[in-house]
């Protein structure tokens, strides 16, 4: 596996950003274990990036290249597949089912490709301190709590890279320490990529390369 | 382990706008009823008019005389039909074949022994196989055979029961009939021969006595004087008997046409396109029944857009989700449509039992082809919906 960016850069921005930019316009490779962090400043294309690299969005120009198959050929179903068993994600803006129960929420997530049990459901989400919350309902969960749901929903299919797109924006240090320390465990357990973009650096993120966006 | 629908079920919102749903279940059950019901009425209607119909085949016979009038009247040769007429009639595009009605030109007698005890002038005919609607392999003849096969017509046969007691003569079924020999003597040219004469079977078309034609050629060869052909009746085979082109013709060339055996036609013909009309009217109402789900479903994909969109977004395949919501219609469309399969068999029972006093050309079970009919339309309705739920999702991504 590999993830690869030729030129990458969205269509609304100005070509002038790729001078100051570590990635816009660039070529970049990811290859399988790398922990990349990018450090963004708001408005300067994080959830682009994420989005571009996940297959949501295309409005770019360049091309994002998994396995050296360009992702914006894929078709409706072989993007499935490519979220389903290659690409996993945290959304910034979480995109949980709020009606159903917590436990629903990781089981649709789960049963789509399982790479653990169910009742490793429980396990990771007594381990981020949710144990309880596992049948109400998540629209009645705070932020906090469902930014946890959404972490231990992307940990449940099997991937080769994980995109996190600000995961602890409504966490405190010591849970998202904790978070940190589970993604990092099943990252490595699937020798997968993480990319990893944030406002600012964190420092209980190990990473092995960062870029600037 | 497979992949389940069942905790994806809840994320459809399909209890909205049920009404829609019902008015289409309901509209859906009353179309298909409609389709299943023409279609076996029109089957019924073809089984109980091939019984003594005209069609043989799938052509209609037809008999033509010369209209005789007050001008004609006596003048025989001006009321047969000739050679010429013939093949003028032959070489018109909607008529198939022509066959000469072709008589005795010899004198017949016919006598029915003790049983029957009565002496009769008789005149003999004789027409191409073809045209006759019931031939018996056992209706041939040879030089020599002394016995010889007759086709009498029903009708000839049902007049010989009406004025038997009057005359003192027993009253015959058709089967005792077959069984009585009579003796047929043939005169002319200053000899006599009797022939034992059996009846073969009975014909519904053809108002004759119809003897094989190598006898009536042997026969006017050797008893009477070989003219040129010359025939007061002539059959037509003809795809349509009712064509207006046929009708037109023959009405121009003033040829008096046997209407008692098109009236069945007629009627069938009549009856049939009344259960055509009601069976597309059917159809026009499983269509909109379909139109009408189709809109539900487009409601139901529209609420739901937001639920769908995230279980593509998490990796849900498109074709897998399609598949799936449209299967959740499956047990109420099979339901609808064996309902509608289970109420033409109590009305094709009824009609059977009640209308039809249990005829035996009928059948109290619905015919297989309505069956096909009802498994195509659930496959059609899965179909469609698979496509639509196909085409929603693929715009929504």
């Amino acid at each position: 596996m590999q993830l690869a960016i030729r030129h990458l850069l969205p269509a609304y921005f100005d070509q002038g950003v790729t001078d100051t930019s570590e990635i816009w316009g660039k070529d970049l490779v990811f290859e399988k274990g790398d922990f990349v962090k990018i450090v963004a400043p708001s408005g300067s294309g994080k959830s682009s990036l994420i989005n571009f690299l996940y297959g949501m969005r295309n409005e770019y120009n360049g091309n994002i290249l998994y396995s050296d198959k360009n992702i914006n050929q894929f078709s409706l179903e072989e993007l499935a597949r490519y979220r389903k068993d290659h690409i996993s994600i945290v959304f910034q803006d979480l995109r949980l089912f709020p009606d159903q129960a917590v436990r629903e929420n990781i089981e649709i997530k789960r049963q789509l490709n399982p790479y653990h049990p169910a009742n490793k459901i429980t396990d990771m989400a007594n381990r981020l301190g949710i144990g309880s919350k596992l049948s109400s309902r998540c629209g009645t969960c705070s932020y906090g709590e469902q930014q946890r749901i959404a972490i231990i929903r992307s940990l449940m299919q099997p991937f080769d890279i994980l995109l996190l797109d600000e995961p602890f924006s409504h966490l405190d240090t010591k849970n998202s320490e904790k978070a940190m320390e589970l993604m990092l465990e099943e990252s490595r357990l699937r020798n997968a990529t993480i990319i990893f973009a944030d406002l600012e650096r964190i420092d209980f993120f190990p990473f092995t390369r960062l870029y600037h966006l | 382990m497979a992949l389940s629908f069942k905790p994806i079920r809840s994320l459809l919102h399909t209890g909205t706008n049920s009404w829609s749903r019902w008015f289409s279940y309901i509209g859906l059950c009353i179309g298909v009823l409609l389709l299943l019901c023409s279609i076996q009425m029109y089957i019924n209607i073809q089984q109980l008019l091939t019984e003594g119909g005209i069609r043989k085949n799938g052509f209609d016979f037809i008999s033509i005389t010369k209209t005789i009038t007050n001008e004609t009247m006596g003048k025989p040769e001006q009321n047969v039909f000739t050679e010429k007429d013939i093949n003028e009639i032959k070489s018109q595009k909607f008529v198939e074949n022509v066959a000469p009605l072709l008589a005795n030109q010899f004198r017949v007698k016919l006598s029915a022994g003790e049983m029957l005890p009565f002496k009769t002038d008789l005149f003999l005919e004789t027409l191409e196989n073809d045209f006759i609607d019931t031939v018996p392999p056992s209706f041939t003849w040879q030089e020599g055979q002394t016995s010889l096969p007759i086709i009498l017509s029903s009708d000839f046969f049902e007049i010989y029961n009406v004025f038997a007691p009057a005359q003192d003569l027993p009253q015959v079924s058709k089967e005792t009939a077959t069984g009585i020999p009579v003796t047929v003597t043939c005169e002319g040219n200053g000899r006599e021969q009797a022939f034992t004469g059996k009846i073969v079977a009975f014909s519904d078309r053809i108002n004759s006595v119809l003897v094989p034609k190598t006898f009536l050629d042997w026969g006017n060869k050797t008893f009477g004087q070989q003219g040129p052909i010359e025939a007061a009746r002539l059959f037509i085979k003809t795809k349509d008997a009712n064509a207006p082109e046929l009708i037109k013709f023959l009405d121009q060339k003033k040829y008096k046409v046997n209407r008692d055996k098109t009236i069945l036609g007629r009627n069938k013909i009549v009856i049939q396109s009344i259960f055509s009309g009601l069976g597309v009217f059917g159809l026009l109402v499983v269509i909109l029944a379909l139109m009408l789900f189709s809109f539900y479903l487009q409601l139901v994909i529209a609420r739901s857009k937001d639920n769908l969109l995230l279980l593509l977004t998490l990796g849900y395949s498109p074709g897998w989700l399609s598949k799936n919501v449209s299967q959740r219609f499956v047990p109420i469309y099979i339901l609808i449509v064996l309902f509608a399969l289970v109420i033409t068999e109590l009305m094709q029972w009824a009609f059977h039992h009640f209308a039809m006093y249990d005829r035996p050309e009928l059948s109290s079970f619905v015919h297989w082809s309505v069956g096909a009919i009802a498994v195509f339309l659930i496959a059609l309705s899965l179909f469609t919906n698979y496509r639509l739920v196909k085409n929603l999702l693929y715009k929504l991504n």
